[in-house]
């Protein structure tokens, strides 16, 4: 047999090295290389496969933090805007001219009414056409003087005439495909004029909304008098329709020039604003008797209210006056207990250096674009309250800016005549730090909150991103479960490595481990069906039990004592668990049985309404009890495994110097085991701590998951996992629930992370330190 | 007196037995649960004796007993399971002792399991073909029907037969045979039969498919997909973990670096298992399944194929989410390979490929196997990255099939752990339901205990094995 050389070196030549002749060369093997170069290769082979492999697999693993920060980013990121066109449109004779500029909720074809000329302009990559409808323009006679778009669905807007008439113009896009192309064809349709005042004048602003079954509008003439005119639409069901008008004058209500009329999507609320900066909030649900329900010093210095908008919902105004003020204000209730409610500033954003000339508002979220008399664009949030971007395009004033449908462009008309246009990515604007985080003033409530809550039936519905609630709730179950767990697995961990005779020891650890292999989910079943319901029956009982149990600790103990010695000592020691087995068993049937008692002993005979009585608490079936006695179960093996291993690490040295210079064994174990012992059994709280923090099973199963913030016991919490689970099936790919999941997810790895990072440091100094011995 | 008080907080005896009073406690939980699912898991399957009940007002219960206690009056009670919900409205009944008058088990009663609206619990009356009476009489319905239900079995088609029922106070009711899936005489059986009964119920609930909105019939479909996902993942975690784990030990310079990198290893075994879940869905499911989608599947858009939650997925998670298990056990295995092996194999002139393919990996494969069973435990008892990943309360076909390619990866699947979730906290009648969460938790126990059970004593003896060694 050869004996290869010793040295693995490996020795690619298969011709034999000089010096070593007498070793006979191993044979070639198909005559290309020898056996020793396929050996050397395969070994350097294995050896690039294992580098890169294990290399890119922890790569892979740690890569999951990375694709969790890069899934959230986008969040906090800010909005972009980039410009696309800037078209020229044929120069009008009049320069003063109102004008509104419009889109296609898929930004291919814009428009723009100046006075009664309306232009289509159809955007196209490279070149665009411009095509007036009709080329007379709409008005056979008669000049516009005011200009009104209907916010919400379509493109319903409204000409003002110098002779006191109001024309609808509704403007529709037609989708046609032909195979996977679309073209979009307009339509235009012209409304019959409706007079605005009793006696015609020319009009010099106008506010417009039309529904299905009516049109309002409200009117300011030119000698200052404000009509309020609703037209109804009836149709019979024989097909015949009828109209009926009410025209009301509303200028007896309010002093002062008028300078912006706005009226709310569903035009039941009308909002004026004055010279004086003062804004009068009127009800127009009975469209023949409007209400002044308040008046209001919308802006400080007396400037006047330039721009008025309701936002999306109907219910926040945006204020914008002379100075570049823009406020965002709304209806908050005095208290709890009333209806009633004020017009309060809310929002503050970032001001203008000029007047604000035009608001426009998206119909996707709480967000609105303000233009000053300068021509800066500027994109604000009002719910997260802040100012996303400032656009100064230098192409002079605008008269009008719209936010495109999908509030994902802008197109602006100047004074110059040109029509400009922006793309605008901004898929998040109600995500801050601050509106995850801190309380947030929503509209309807009646002060700044901390809400969760991401969906809900109605339309015009803001989701609600508040983290939180789930955070504390999240810490909350954490709290509960490790109070029951903590001292359960230290003291049984104790017991283990102290006192326990070490034939039982062997058999305890495998059953605890058991216990950690259990299916969280097998828990949380358990404890929403089947402990819920029994804790609910039982709960004077279980009181007790927690009552009694020290006490039957002390009794046992005390007995043992004052046995006689001769029947003690024929109880081996360590074997006090086993003993209290029977204890524990009796105090558990013992106080189930007499639940009746307990009841009448400790909460007047029935507790839940002696707890609402005294406490004020409500008792709802799954809470935090039951959570906090199945999460701490699911913890007590991992908490006892390691303080367990920290508390056997100690040592023996050290304990036999102990107990031979005559210390008990309670007191070795409190001044010594336990001191050298504490950073692990610290380790073992933090890793506890860390398995709760993310458990899912268990809180989704035995809570109610209402995400409230209340520390009670009796009543239910939403942690961020459960929530998780909760919500992300139904979470849009990349839309903001997803992404602030996402969060949530990157929010409990780091926890967990961090909390495991510093038991696994703690662990490894203890290690060292025992080393010592 | 006062003074042995002292001498007894003094000496510590009364916190020592407070320790043990804590071991004793989480023993006796433990135990607690475990019998607590055993009972209710499998008492599920047994042919319970039919009682029918006189009541003080003259009116009868037919029903199976399921528990007694004190009503908040303090009236002892019977909780009865009275079945027949499609008569009744509600499985469950709670009837005080005092107004009982009489207690019978009549041997012509009959539970009849069918297809819909659960069991039912009476008496049989007659048998029907297209509504004319062919057999009549208890006793001789009894005998006819046997060999007649077997029939529908054989024909599977349209049966003409149908059998009439009446309840407990003589409500009657007309059964399709094509509904019947048994019929028994539970207080006509024998103990030996009964025995015989359970078992076919428990070999039923293993092999059959779910009926009833999962709340009656079995659990295979959950128990296959349970498998197969841990399979799936066993072949991808398995070659990972050992590679990660051989270079960690063996290829990488000891270092600062690699220090680190073991315990960011260590801790990831720690961190929640929704947060995989989380990182499944938008890694594996929208990012990669979402490009397979658009690369290969793109004339099925937008119907995702792989771009939705499926089995591969869901194993691809659970392989993340377990191969820090594996890497862990695998390195305390490579650990614990006596120095003196690899010495020798390099001494005898060996590669250190040689040496680890045929000394180290050979001597470290109980510690590898330790950590992959341990691993299979974990990922067969995880639901909640599942939930989001691909799995399924009711799956319309299973991954593996007949039709090509066999094995269809990108499909949903049931699970046991999921399923307990869902019929527990989902279906309709919870209170129906709550017998078959207790059987699939008894099953879903059995297989991760058993798991666990076989890990421990591997990784005992391997300890034990080279507890003389220096590591």
């Amino acid at each position: 047999m050869n004996v290869p050389p010793l040295t693995p070196v490996p020795v690619l030549q298969g011709e034999p090295s000089p010096g070593r002749g007498s070793i006979p060369t191993p044979a070639l093997v198909g005559g290309l290389f020898s056996r020793r170069q396929i050996r050397s290769i395969t070994d350097g082979f294995t050896r690039l496969v294992i580098k890169t492999g294990g290399i890119s697999i922890i790569l892979c693993i740690l890569g999951m933090c990375v694709f969790l920060v890069k899934e959230v980013i986008p969040l906090f990121l800010p909005p972009q805007a980039t410009p696309v066109e800037s078209i020229t449109l044929s120069p009008l004779e009049r320069p003063a001219t109102p004008a509104l500029a419009g889109i296609d909720e898929h930004q291919e074809l814009a428009y723009v009414l100046r006075g009664d000329l309306l232009d289509f302009v159809f955007l196209a990559e490279e070149t665009s056409a411009i095509s007036r409808i009709p080329q007379q323009g709409l008005l056979p006679g008669g000049s516009v003087t005011a200009l009104a778009r209907a916010f919400g669905k379509g493109h319903s807007l409204a000409m003002g005439t110098d002779d006191g008439r109001v024309i609808p113009v509704a403007i529709d896009f037609v989708q046609d495909f032909q195979g996977d192309e679309r073209s979009i064809t307009p339509s235009v349709t012209v409304g019959t004029p409706i007079l605005a005042a009793p006696s015609p004048q020319a009009i010099s602003r106008l506010a417009y909304q039309s529904t299905d079954s009516e049109v309002r509008y409200a009117a300011l003439l030119r000698d200052q008098h404000l009509w309020l005119n609703t037209v109804r639409t009836v149709s019979r069901p024989d097909g015949t329709v009828s109209a009926s008008t009410a025209q009301v004058d509303l200028t007896p209500d309010i002093s002062g020039r008028v300078t912006a009329v706005a009226l709310a999507s569903r035009a039941e609320l009308l909002a004026v604003g004055t010279e004086e900066g003062q804004v009068y909030h009127f009800d127009l649900r009975d469209e023949t008797k409007p209400v002044l329900t308040e008046t209001t010093q919308s802006s400080e210095r007396g400037q006047a209210i330039t721009a008025l908008a309701y936002l999306m919902g109907d219910r926040s105004l945006v204020v914008g006056d002379a100075a570049g003020q823009v406020v965002v204000w709304m209806p908050v209730r005095e208290h709890a207990a009333t209806n009633v409610t004020h017009m309060t500033p809310i929002h503050r954003l970032a001001s203008h250096q000029n007047a604000v000339t035009d608001i426009t508002i998206s119909q996707r979220d709480k967000g609105f674009i303000t233009t000053d008399s300068t021509g800066e664009i500027r994109l604000h949030h009002s719910t997260s309250e802040q100012t996303l971007l400032t656009l100064t395009p230098q192409q002079g004033a605008f008269r009008n800016t719209y936010f495109s449908p999908k509030a994902d462009g802008l197109v602006s008309v100047t004074e110059h005549d040109r029509l400009i246009r922006y793309h605008i990515a901004n898929p998040y604007p109600e995500i801050t730090l601050a509106t995850l985080f801190f309380p947030v003033m929503y509209e309807g409530y009646e002060r700044p909150e901390l809400v969760w809550q991401s969906s809900s039936g109605s339309d015009d519905f803001e989701a609600k991103f508040s983290l939180t609630p789930l955070i504390f709730g999240t810490i909350k179950g954490t709290v509960y479960a490790v109070l029951l767990a903590v001292p359960l697995a230290v003291l049984a961990a104790i017991y283990t490595s102290m006192f326990m005779h070490p034939d039982y020891r062997a058999k305890i650890k495998p059953t605890i481990e058991i216990m950690a292999a259990l299916p969280t989910v097998v828990l949380g079943f358990l404890a929403g069906l089947w402990f819920a319901p029994v804790l609910e029956r039982n709960f004077p009982a279980m009181t007790g039990m927690v009552l009694v149990t020290p006490f039957a600790i002390a009794l046992s103990a005390g007995l043992f004592l004052v046995l006689p010695a001769s029947l003690r000592h024929r109880i081996r020691p360590g074997v006090e668990a086993l003993l209290m087995m029977p204890v524990i068993i009796a105090v558990v049937w013992g106080c189930l049985e007499t639940n009746a008692w307990w009841d009448a002993l400790l909460f007047d005979g029935h507790y839940k309404s002696w707890l609402e009585k005294t406490l004020g608490l409500n008792y709802d079936q799954r809470n935090a009890i039951v959570v906090g006695v199945a999460m701490g179960f699911a913890i007590i093996p991992i908490i006892y495994s390691i303080s367990e291993e920290a508390l056997t690490n100690v040592p023996k040295n050290l304990i036999a110097g102990s107990l031979a210079l005559g210390a008990t064994r309670w007191q070795t174990l409190l001044y010594l085991v336990l001191i050298s012992a504490s950073p692990g059994i610290f380790s073992a709280l933090m890793i506890g701590i860390g398995r709760a923090v993310g458990e899912t099973m268990i809180v989704l199963m035995a809570t109610g998951n209402t995400p409230i913030m209340d520390w009670s016991l009796f009543n239910g919490f939403r942690t961020l996992s459960a929530n998780i689970a909760v919500e992300i099936p139904e979470a849009p790919h990349g839309g903001t629930l997803y992404r602030t999941l996402f969060l949530a997810g990157l929010l409990l790895f780091v926890a967990t992370f961090l909390l495991n990072t510093i038991a696994e440091l703690i662990r490894q100094r203890l290690r060292e330190k025992y080393s010592q011995f | 007196m006062k003074e042995w008080l002292r001498q007894f907080m003094a000496s510590g005896e009364l916190f020592i037995w407070g320790c043990g009073a804590g071991l004793s406690l989480s023993l006796f939980m433990i135990a607690g649960l475990m019998v607590l699912i055993l009972i209710n898991g499998m008492g599920y399957f047994w042919p319970a004796d039919l009682v029918e009940l006189t009541l003080k007002d003259g009116k009868h219960v037919i029903g199976q007993l399921a528990g007694e206690d004190v009503s908040p009056k303090g009236i002892p009670r019977i909780r009865m399971k009275i079945g027949n919900r499609d008569l009744y409205g509600l499985d469950y009944r709670w009837i005080n002792a005092d107004q009982i008058v009489e207690r019978a088990t009549p041997a012509d009663l009959v539970m009849v399991e069918r297809r819909e609206w659960g069991n039912f619990y009476g008496r049989l009356k007659a048998i029907l073909k297209e509504d004319q009476v062919v057999t009549e009489g208890a006793e001789d319905v009894w005998k006819a029907l046997s060999p007649l239900l077997s029939d529908t079995e054989a024909t599977e088609g349209l049966n003409p037969y149908s059998v009439l029922l009446v309840e407990a106070n003589g409500k009657e009711k007309v059964l399709a045979f094509d509904q019947v899936l048994r019929v028994l005489r539970p207080n006509d059986l024998s103990t030996l039969e009964k025995v015989w009964v359970y078992m076919g119920n428990i070999w039923t609930v293993l092999t059959t498919e779910p009926r009833e909105a999962n709340t009656e019939g079995g659990i295979f479909p959950a128990i296959f997909g349970t498998v197969m996902m841990v399979m799936i993942m066993s072949f991808i975690v398995t070659p990972s973990g050992v590679i990660g784990a051989l270079y960690l030990r063996e290829y990488a310079r000891q270092g600062v670096i690699v220090r680190t990198v073991r315990i960011a290893v260590n801790n990831l075994a720690g961190v929640p298992s929704i947060v995989f879940g989380v990182f499944g869905l938008g890694f594996f499911v929208y990012g990669v399944g979402g490009t397979i989608d658009a690369l290969w599947f793109s004339e099925k858009l937008p119907t995702p194929t792989f771009g939705t939650g499926g089995i591969l997925w869901a194993s691809l998670t659970l392989a993340l989410l377990t191969v820090p298990v594996v890497i862990v056990a695998t390195e305390e295995g490579l650990a614990a390979v006596p120095r003196e092996y690899r010495e020798g194999s390099i001494g005898l002139g060996a590669t250190k490929w040689e040496t680890i393919w045929k000394v180290v990996l050979p001597t470290a494969l109980p510690g590898i196997l330790t950590g992959l069973i341990l691993a299979m435990a974990r990922a067969a008892g995880e639901v909640a990255p599942l939930m989001l990943t691909g799995v399924v309360k009711l799956a319309p076909a299973m991954p593996i099939d007949g039709t090509w390619p066999f094995i269809h990866l990108d499909r949903k699947f049931m699970h046991l752990g999921f399923h307990i979730y869902d019929v527990g906290f989902q279906s309709p009648n919870v209170e129906a339901a709550k017998p078959m969460v207790f059987v699939t938790t008894l099953v879903l126990i059995a297989v991760v205990v058993t798991l666990n059970l076989t890990g421990i004593v591997l990784r005992n003896r391997m300890r034990r094995k080279y507890a003389g060694s220096t590591v």
